[in-house]
């Protein structure tokens, strides 16, 4: 009953004619930029950081959420209908979606890939009302040691289940973890690492380095790569076959189901859920022949996973406070320059805020199905904007949205500083997102730390000694090891292989 | 030689360079004891664990080699930041619009494909657009030109 009546509640946030605005503009920003690329999600989140403060704590939230999962609808257009994903997520749906518009079945590709992607959206939001309870029940009887290992253990399944080198992205954390003790110390008040600069002394604002990091450098790298853009294609009918229906319900509930699991594990999140959900029908498939050339599956099944995991990464940020990927992170900055802390207490003190940010996912992800599929050749015009009108624009964002932060343009010689660095970052094969998570969980994580120690009067045991703790430590230490053993070694470096 | 090029070992460089930087600039922050931590504690304990795992990478490059960095392209690069170090000295000097103008004619430069017919066009379609939107859609208090509007 509590249940329904949480929903109900929700039900009457999300549909304020504030928050319905709020979360249609995110679901078009959002598309917009999934439509196109060389901008993704991440940037754009970082770019709209400081507007954000300027509007009630729900809405932004509500916005910012809209651009997360709008992005992947949008991204998934692009991939069918000209082979470019404007996501990372529909790097698979390129395979089978752009065979399919090859043969004229581009429509009947995206009406299946949107109305799966509903479905999983649907799915994954029930999910996140369902686990958010006993989620947070749960952390409410953490103490300090066991947020502190809780962290760690975020922080390390991220890192793992990223690509690319584990041992580089826990330094890139550590670092991160560094960057986020600048500032004043919370307890004693000493400055740390402020060289005298008082802007400084508040610690390092996280917007300016998440525009940085994620947007100059993406800026330049495109600059420097060159995009190149292939002629559009026509759509065609909608509509797909009975035959296609047929194929692709089966694929959408597989797709889901593991997309919703995925989407929970630290590190999860919309890529890995698409990339596993193809594997697993070409696995399952009786013609794995026809992959890559045009199969149904190849596209319901990857499509409903990214949504459905889009939805449920939601769920640790949401009850635990710990981000399991960029996005969420940045979720969690947004939540903090609101004034609110990320963590189990957000459930039971902003209700309100709770329950109408999830009810509003299900409305946003209604709305992408209607913005989508009529639209379509609206967003599809938008591909030919070339991409030397495009790095200007978001550059001139970045900055303003830099400057609008605390009305100093200290900020934004922050992200021309952070640009250069997160270019570094990717020269050297450093990834961002495990910098980005540190970053964020690093003031907190530093404080519990503290606190668990001087609770347990100095003794490390503590971490050890309690149950929970304990527990995550373990796993922790297991899922290290677990790297660290060649076989799995070698699949892992073939499964990212294969993602390249 | 081709061995100290690699990504891998250069980011091993880099994560040291980062750990020296926080233990130098942290030396004077006070530990204090396990039981009551100072604010120099958790610092100096990150920047040598950077440390460890910055020579843990660098070793292994070596030993196994890896890929190489990428020839880089300055231009992109250092157009796009003095861009955006024009616009951060301009924009509360001479107010929105110059900084505009500079920003995108800077970071223009950086591209492959510079036409200055359509630079101008841009110019102008953003400075209307932030304009509306920053200026009179979110009443920014933001000048456009300083002491004019």
């Amino acid at each position: 009953m509590e249940l329904l009546n949480n929903l109900a509640l929700g039900l009457s946030v999300a549909v304020s004619l504030q928050n319905l605005l709020y979360a249609l503009l995110g679901c078009m920003v959002g598309t917009l930029i999934g439509v196109l690329p060389g901008i993704g999600p991440v940037a754009t989140i970082a770019m709209l950081l400081p507007i954000t403060f300027h509007l009630p704590p729900t809405a932004s939230l509500i916005m910012l959420a809209g651009i997360y999962y709008g992005a992947q609808y949008g991204g998934s257009t692009t991939a069918v209908l000209v082979n470019l994903p404007g996501e990372a997520s529909s790097v698979v749906t390129c395979l089978d979606g752009y065979q399919m518009a090859r043969k004229g079945r581009a429509g009947a590709a995206l009406s299946i890939s949107a109305v799966g992607s509903f479905f999983a959206g649907t799915v994954g939001t029930i999910m996140i009302v369902v686990f958010a309870e006993p989620l947070t029940r749960m952390a409410q009887k953490f103490g300090p040691a066991d947020y502190c290992a809780l962290m760690a253990l975020g922080l390390v399944a991220a890192v793992v289940l990223a690509s690319g080198s584990v041992t580089k992205a826990i330094a890139m954390v550590f670092l991160g973890l560094l960057f986020g003790l600048v500032g004043t110390d919370v307890n004693t008040g000493a400055q740390r690492f402020t060289f005298d600069v008082p802007e400084l002394s508040d610690g390092i604002d996280f917007a300016p380095i998440a525009m940085g990091l994620f947007g100059i450098a993406e800026i330049v790298v495109n600059l420097e790569r060159h995009l190149e853009r292939s002629g559009a294609i026509k759509v065609g009918s909608l509509w797909p076959t009975r035959e296609e229906i047929r194929r692709a319900i089966p694929a959408v509930l597989r797709g889901t189901t593991l997309g919703a699991l995925l989407g929970v594990l630290p590190g999860g999140g919309p890529t890995l859920g698409a990339f596993s959900a193809y594997t697993l029908e070409k696995k399952l498939s009786k013609h794995p022949e026809e992959f890559g050339k045009g199969a149904v599956e190849g596209v319901a099944a990857p499509e409903a996973a990214n949504n459905a995991a889009a939805q449920t990464s939601f769920i640790p940020m949401l009850t635990l406070g710990i981000p399991s990927n960029a996005v969420m992170a940045l979720m969690v900055g947004a939540m903090i320059i609101q004034g609110i802390q990320p963590g189990p207490e957000v459930m039971t003190k902003k209700p309100d805020l709770f329950w109408g940010m999830i009810v509003s996912m299900w409305v946003g992800n209604a709305m992408l199905v209607v913005i989508n599929l009529p639209m379509i050749g609206i967003w599809v015009k938008l591909l030919t904007v070339p991409y030397r009108f495009l790095a200007p624009a978001i550059l001139l964002f970045c900055c303003i949205g830099a400057y609008s932060l605390q009305n100093s343009t200290f900020h934004v010689m922050q992200v021309a500083l952070f640009g250069v660095l997160g270019y570094v970052f990717v020269k050297l094969g450093c990834e961002g997102a495990p910098f980005l998570l540190g970053l964020v969980l690093g003031p907190q994580m530093e404080e519990y730390f503290r606190r668990a120690m001087l609770l347990s009067r100095g003794d490390a045991m503590v971490f050890l000694e309690r149950p929970i703790s304990l527990g995550l430590l373990i796993t922790t230490a297991a899922l290290l090891l677990l790297m660290a053993l060649p076989n799995i070694k070698k699949a892992r470096k073939e499964a990212f292989q294969e993602e390249g | 030689m081709t061995r100290f090029l690699s990504k891998d070992f250069l980011s091993g460089l880099m994560f040291i360079g980062f750990g020296l930087l926080a233990l130098y600039f942290g030396q004077k922050l006070a530990l204090g004891t396990p039981v009551r931590m100072g604010p120099g504690w958790v610092p100096r304990m990150l920047s040598l664990i950077l440390l460890g795992l910055g020579g843990l990478i660098c070793v292994i490059a070596l030993v196994s080699g890896g890929e190489q960095v990428e020839r880089l392209k300055w231009k992109p690069l250092t157009m796009v930041t003095i861009g955006i170090v024009c616009f951060a000295l301009l924009f509360e000097r001479a107010g929105l619009l110059p900084a505009l103008i500079v920003l995108i004619l800077i970071s223009s430069l950086g591209g492959e494909e510079f036409k200055l017919t359509e630079v101008i066009g841009n110019m102008i379609a953003l400075a209307i657009l932030c304009i509306v939107v920053f200026k009179i859609g979110l009443g920014m208090n933001i000048s456009i030109i300083r002491g004019v509007w």
